[in-house]
């Protein structure tokens, strides 16, 4: 049986295959102004990897942010869905299941059967998610992607507000007229985000095996706060960022059995 | 030079072109809400109780305002409220209008920001605004307002509005359950008698205080039927009965008991046809939280019975909606004295306000809300709260640790006086509607 499962998230729409429950193909596209044309983009680029046609797919289930506007899905399932689902899928015992996005952060409680138990969501500011990062990087004048090792860096971690991104932006500023070096800014900045972060998970309660999913898992200076502040492991899967789409596509399957 | 009494103590003075232009643009939002909620609520349920009808009308605002202005031409008062401590009772028996004025418009609350800082409650910042342009035709036909000093807005909303209108405040205790607390109660509501009669002219006697008495217990009778019928399959929308709720708050109390008997009677045949307003399987749905109030802060009850899964709203825990009328007054002697009692008791302590606590914190909420649970068999609750409203955003913790005991699932929606992030919020809801189903579907 051959599903599919796409992702329109905030800054990208991302697209699994699946031959027989394994993943064969995978894609992704910048979601822009018209996500459906990124979805059919990271859908085709997915089917290519895996060398199947539009044809050979049975079930497309859409999740994430824009997941109405996906025009060629056959169904749909929530966020919080497709997390539980994806996570349980990967690693067995997981219980709680954290993801990480561009512009939001969230925590499931689920049960053996990957079904959802619980979520919470974080506020409206997007200070608990990955733009938060993009925001601070560029107040800081370094690449995203060398937040994190840089952060690493530090020995100890100045403190800021993760409150709210632009009050988060004009601290870091203040801290720099401080000339405090950019790896403790650094350190700061994942500090505070992991607080937001851990705030949310405790009121849910942190079950392991604990899970975390979304871009945002990719970043190594994130991780490394998030599991401080947790006090347990935190578990990554090979493809975080592709998460979403897998439990859609993992739903896709399911709901073929049901028809 | 004005004297220090004409000064007003909060509220600026808006340049009359500015706030026609204001209130002529909010009104047309206003209307064209209206209309949409109606037409949604007609799509969700294509066999909409004709009885409905009646009630879309109240709904319109501009009916009743008539009603109200012609019966003011005829010397009667109307007397405003802002939460629903205020005693109708006393102010029907007196031949005075009650009206309840807190706001439902979602822009009123951005003028409000001028006067207090937005981290205030936005139920308190819209009533502000709508004041500041006149757009409450209830507020506005007010002769005097009554403000019960419960939650730390209501209680300087009350002060603002004075700049305006004679308000009269009511002291609340916040531990209900102590001997001292209902005779201080019970003064406040003698006092009040007191305001309104001198305000109408009229002094409340036995006859006419039994006589209102018995207008709101056949009113809370209607009521309770309608509430009875919600127990089993959905025989009617939660948004159709919320209305329906929601229009006491300004309607005729005899023509709305007599509207909402016969809309109960449809609904009776209905039931008897199997003829549900959303399949019988819909997970049922629980909310309670900050009031909502119609027009504009309908997006929680719309959201949940239009989401994909869909889920029913059966049932109520909030100041706008059951507990307004929920509880009648229950009166043992026909005295003066008794049926004062009477009337306080039964705001005081069938109340289930956060402001409450008393040693066991505030028990009676949870119980209330167990009770729901268990008899309207409610499958999931959205705690529902807006941002500022400090109350309802504490207590959550405890009612879902007492939820979570029952493996009843909660989620918690805050939200805004705002259109905008209805997005969000239908991401969340249809989650936790996708949860619910699944559960059910094991």
């Amino acid at each position: 049986m051959i599903t599919a499962g796409l992702d329109l998230g905030t800054q990208s729409v991302k697209a699994v295959v699946l031959k027989d429950g394994e993943v064969v193909g995978r894609g992704k596209a910048f979601s822009g102004f018209d996500p459906a044309k990124a979805a059919e983009q990271a859908l085709a680029d997915a089917l290519k990897e895996a060398n199947l046609s539009m044809g050979d797919v049975e079930h497309v289930t859409a999740t994430g942010s824009g997941m109405d506007m996906a025009s060629n899905a056959n169904s749909t399932v929530s966020m919080m869905g497709a997390d539980a689902k994806a996570g349980v899928h990967i690693f067995p015992n997981t219980r709680t299941i954290i993801d990480v996005g561009a512009e939001e952060a969230r925590a499931v409680k689920c049960d053996d059967n990957g079904i959802m138990m619980d979520f919470v969501v974080n506020e409206r500011c997007a200070a608990g998610a990955g733009a938060f990062i993009e925001a601070m990087a560029r107040a800081l004048e370094v690449k995203l992607e060398d937040m994190g090792p840089l952060s690493l860096k530090a020995e100890r971690a100045s403190s800021i507000n993760a409150s709210c991104v632009i009050f988060g932006e004009s601290d870091v500023v203040s801290l720099i007229h401080k000339q405090e070096s950019k790896p403790e800014i650094a350190r700061a900045i994942f500090e505070a985000m992991a607080d937001r972060v851990s705030s949310m998970v405790h009121r849910l309660g942190v079950n392991p095996d604990v899970v975390l999913v979304g871009g945002v898992a990719k970043d190594v200076g994130f991780v490394t706060a998030l599991k401080k502040k947790l006090g347990v492991d935190v578990l990554i899967p090979d493809t975080p960022d592709y998460s979403g789409a897998l439990g859609a596509a993992l739903v896709a399957v399911k709901r073929v059995k049901k028809v | 030079m004005k004297s220090q009494s004409e000064e007003k103590k909060y509220m600026p003075e808006l340049p009359e072109k500015e706030v026609e232009e204001l209130r002529k643009n909010i009104t047309a939002t206003s209307q064209r809400v209206v209309a949409e909620n109606i037409e949604k609520m007609k799509k969700t349920d294509p066999h909409r109780p004709e009885g409905m009808k009646y009630f879309d009308e109240i709904a319109n605002f501009s009916m009743r305002e008539k009603e109200i202005r012609e019966a003011k031409q005829k010397g009667k008062k109307v007397i405003g409220y802002t939460c629903l401590f205020a005693p109708i009772e006393l102010i029907l028996a007196a031949d005075a209008i009650p009206v309840r004025v807190n706001s439902g418009w979602y822009d009123a609350s951005k003028l409000g920001d001028r006067i207090v800082p937005v981290e205030v409650c936005p139920v308190v910042r819209s009533t502000i605004g709508a004041k500041m342009i006149a757009l409450s035709p209830y507020l506005e036909l007010s002769d005097a307002l009554i403000s019960v000093l419960t939650c730390d807005g209501m209680t300087k909303l009350g002060e603002i509005l004075s700049d305006y209108k004679p308000v009269w405040a009511m002291s609340i205790p916040r531990v209900k359950d102590s001997a001292q607390s209902t005779r201080l109660w019970i003064e406040e509501i003698k006092a009040v008698k007191g305001q309104i009669e001198a305000l109408t002219g009229n002094k409340i006697k036995s006859k006419q205080l039994k006589s209102a008495i018995e207008r709101t217990q056949k009113a809370t009778k209607a009521f309770r039927r309608l509430q009875e019928l919600r127990k089993g399959p959905p025989v009617i929308m939660g948004r159709d009965a919320m209305l329906v709720n929601q229009t006491y708050m300004w309607d005729d109390i005899d023509r709305w008991t007599e509207k909402t008997e016969a809309l109960c009677d449809e609904l009776e045949k209905r039931a008897s046809k199997k003829d549900w307003a959303c399949p019988p399987d819909t997970p049922r749905v629980l909310v309670t939280g900050t009031p909502m109030i119609w027009p504009d802060n309908w997006k929680v009850p719309t959201l949940v019975e239009e989401a994909n899964p869909q889920g029913v709203l059966v049932a109520d825990e909030l100041c706008s909606g059951e507990r307004l009328l929920y509880d009648p007054v229950g009166v043992d002697e026909w005295s003066m004295s008794d049926m004062l009692n009477a009337i306080a008791e039964r705001y005081l302590m069938a109340s289930t306000c956060p402001c409450f606590t008393s040693k066991d914190g505030n028990e009676d909420r949870i119980n209330w809300l167990l009770n729901k649970i268990k008899e309207w068999n409610i499958q999931g609750v959205i705690y529902y709260v807006v941002r500022g409203c400090m109350l309802y955003a504490m207590e959550y913790t405890r009612v879902k640790k007492v939820l979570d005991r029952m493996s009843i699932p909660v989620y918690y929606l805050d939200t805004e006086y705002t259109r905008e992030d209805v997005g969000q919020m239908k991401t969340r809801v249809e989650a936790f509607l996708e949860m619910l189903s699944a559960r059910i579907d094991i």
